[in-house]
């Protein structure tokens, strides 16, 4: 089974193509305001590293989130354009789940933090399983101090992962049960060997079925005048 | 290759547009409009309008391919805006052309927003050449473009504060006429004196540049004054008289652009436009003049 991965869900942008469990090719570019830029330059280079075209994937797996709005939106519009075009079959994957993933070891419960800017983070608690996570609570987006309150009061030893810096430093440092860990961002990697898995175990989603996760409601400014921006096209983005 | 299959896609503003053309020949145009949803904020909610592109962008593509009964593999190559316009909007449209112009091996060509409303007339005109005198008026810009040749293109004005639609819309909001401003006081204009009340003509100093927010403030004034006093005018009236007011600007500073630049055709686009062309047409000047007039907003066009 080949598949292209994709995840745009944070300031890290990444594409992986692997075979299998096999991860064949990466890129990575951490700019918070370059995901359309990269994306198709660095899926191109994936394809050429490993001599395929297009119509050799099997399907398409994409970080649906949560995470900033933007990114999503272009990793999601991607993938669907890809899995359209080609007819393939879409797996999409959560940020906090592949941020938990790639964190699993030990006994501790896993706290993944994505920043979701003006002050909250999105976060779910995962608990370390043979072979994976299984998550032990719901998926919310709540502000820095809630967190902090979360995790105080959580009973066991718990491992904070993912953008830690955006939950404040000084509050991890003195709490006693936590620690924190890595990865920082979840990467098209992580999204490829989840959704390998899924994918052996026949869980698939069509093109229509996807859509960004995200876990606020939009702003409600009006802002015409952004409307008329120029000058900043193609390659940046704002969320 | 004589007539390019093109696919055009379109996420500036709160229209998701796409469409299949062969040369200047439109096989299909399907739209998805999101104008109830920014309804209840009385203006476009950039957040929103990206949210909804999303949604419509996988299946209106679908939809316009088939209702062309073209296969995606036929396509010569994608088009899509690339700006100016909303910026997480545009990206949603870009990301999804892009990435299909690479999934499917085709060139990918990036139009210029303001340069797809100067070729629009095309399509229904088969008149309309350069040089032209073309007026771009919409929810989010105004401009007079001399088009000198294809691909030739001097901007002669453009506001230089909001523009005309956002003019509508404010004022619109002001007197709790409800979104999209601009037709809701067209509504009420239709039966009123467009004479009624003189409100001023903006930048009668500069022949082709726009400013409205003078405008709104005067009327704003105008209506706070009049409650006052307690003599309020009919809103059929003040709706006339504010349309009267940007529509005779915008003529005035088009037909400047004509007598300098001595061009035989004018064109015009963008939704205030629709208002526009009929004063453009009551107000006929020198004879030889030729209006070429595609009233849409912001529908998908592309440079054949
Ligand atoms: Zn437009």
């Amino acid at each position: 089974m080949k598949i292209l991965a994709i995840d745009t869900a944070t300031p890290a942008s990444s594409v992986a193509v692997g075979e299998g469990d096999r991860l064949l090719a990466m890129n990575l570019s951490v700019n918070r305001m370059g995901h359309l830029s990269f994306l198709i330059p660095a899926i191109d280079m994936c394809f050429s590293q490993v001599g395929w075209t297009p119509r050799d994937i099997d399907a398409v797996a994409v970080d649906v989130g949560p995470g900033p709005y933007t990114g999503l939106r272009i990793g999601v519009a991607t993938a669907q354009a890809v899995a359209a075009s080609l007819g393939v079959p879409i797996i999409p994957v959560g940020s906090l789940t592949a941020l938990a993933w790639r964190a699993a070891t030990g006994r501790r419960r896993i706290w993944p933090v994505v920043d979701m800017r003006r002050n909250q983070v999105a976060t779910q608690a995962f608990m370390p399983v043979p072979g994976g996570v299984v998550s032990d609570g719901p998926a919310q987006v709540v502000s820095v101090s809630e967190f902090q309150a979360l995790l105080s009061s959580d009973g066991i030893e718990t491992l904070v992962v993912g953008d830690v810096a955006a939950t404040g430093d000084e509050f991890l440092r003195g709490a006693q049960r936590a620690k924190r860990g890595r990865p920082r961002y979840p990467t098209a990697d992580i999204i490829l060997e989840i959704a390998n898995l899924r994918a052996e175990s026949g869980e698939y989603s069509s093109v229509d079925e996807i859509r960004p996760r995200y876990m606020r409601e939009p702003d409600a400014a009006i802002r015409w005048s952004e409307f008329r921006e120029e000058g900043i096209w193609p390659g940046s983005e704002s969320t | 290759m004589s007539d390019p299959l093109i696919l055009g896609i379109e996420t500036s503003c709160d229209e998701t547009g796409v469409a299949v053309l062969s040369g200047n020949r439109v096989l299909s145009s399907v739209l998805a409009t999101q104008v109830e949803e920014h309804a209840r904020f009385g203006g476009i909610l950039p957040e929103i309008a990206a949210r909804a592109h999303v949604e419509a962008i996988r299946p209106l593509v679908h939809q316009a391919l088939n209702q062309a009964a073209i296969h995606h593999d036929d396509l010569d190559a994608v088009a899509v805006t690339r700006g100016p316009g909303l910026v997480g909007a545009l990206a949603v449209g870009y990301a999804y052309g892009k990435t299909m112009a690479w999934t499917l091996g085709k060139p990918l060509i990036g139009v210029d927003h303001m340069e797809g409303h100067l070729f629009a007339p095309l399509l229904d005109h088969s008149e309309y050449e350069p040089p032209a005198v073309v007026v771009l008026v919409s929810g989010g810009h105004s401009m007079i473009v001399h088009m000198r040749a294809w691909g030739d293109y001097r901007v002669m004005g453009q506001t230089l504060d909001d523009a005309a639609g956002e003019a509508f819309d404010k004022l619109a909001r002001f007197m709790g006429l409800g979104y999209p401003g601009g037709p809701a006081i067209d509504l009420y204009a239709t039966g009123g004196d467009p004479d009624a009340i003189a409100f001023p003509r903006p930048m009668r100093d500069r022949p082709y540049d726009f400013s409205f927010s003078g405008l709104k403030t005067s009327v704003v004034t105008f209506l706070e004054k009049a409650k006052t006093n307690n003599n309020v005018p009919p809103l059929e009236d003040v709706c006339a008289s504010i349309q009267e007011a940007i529509v005779d600007s915008i003529v005035n500073k088009t037909f400047n652009a004509v007598e300098t630049t001595g061009v035989e055709i004018v064109a015009g686009g963008g939704g205030v436009i629709a208002v526009c062309g009929r004063n453009f047409r009551k107000k006929p000047i020198d004879g030889a003049l030729t209006c070429c007039f595609r009233v849409h907003r912001c529908a998908p066009t592309m440079v054949p």
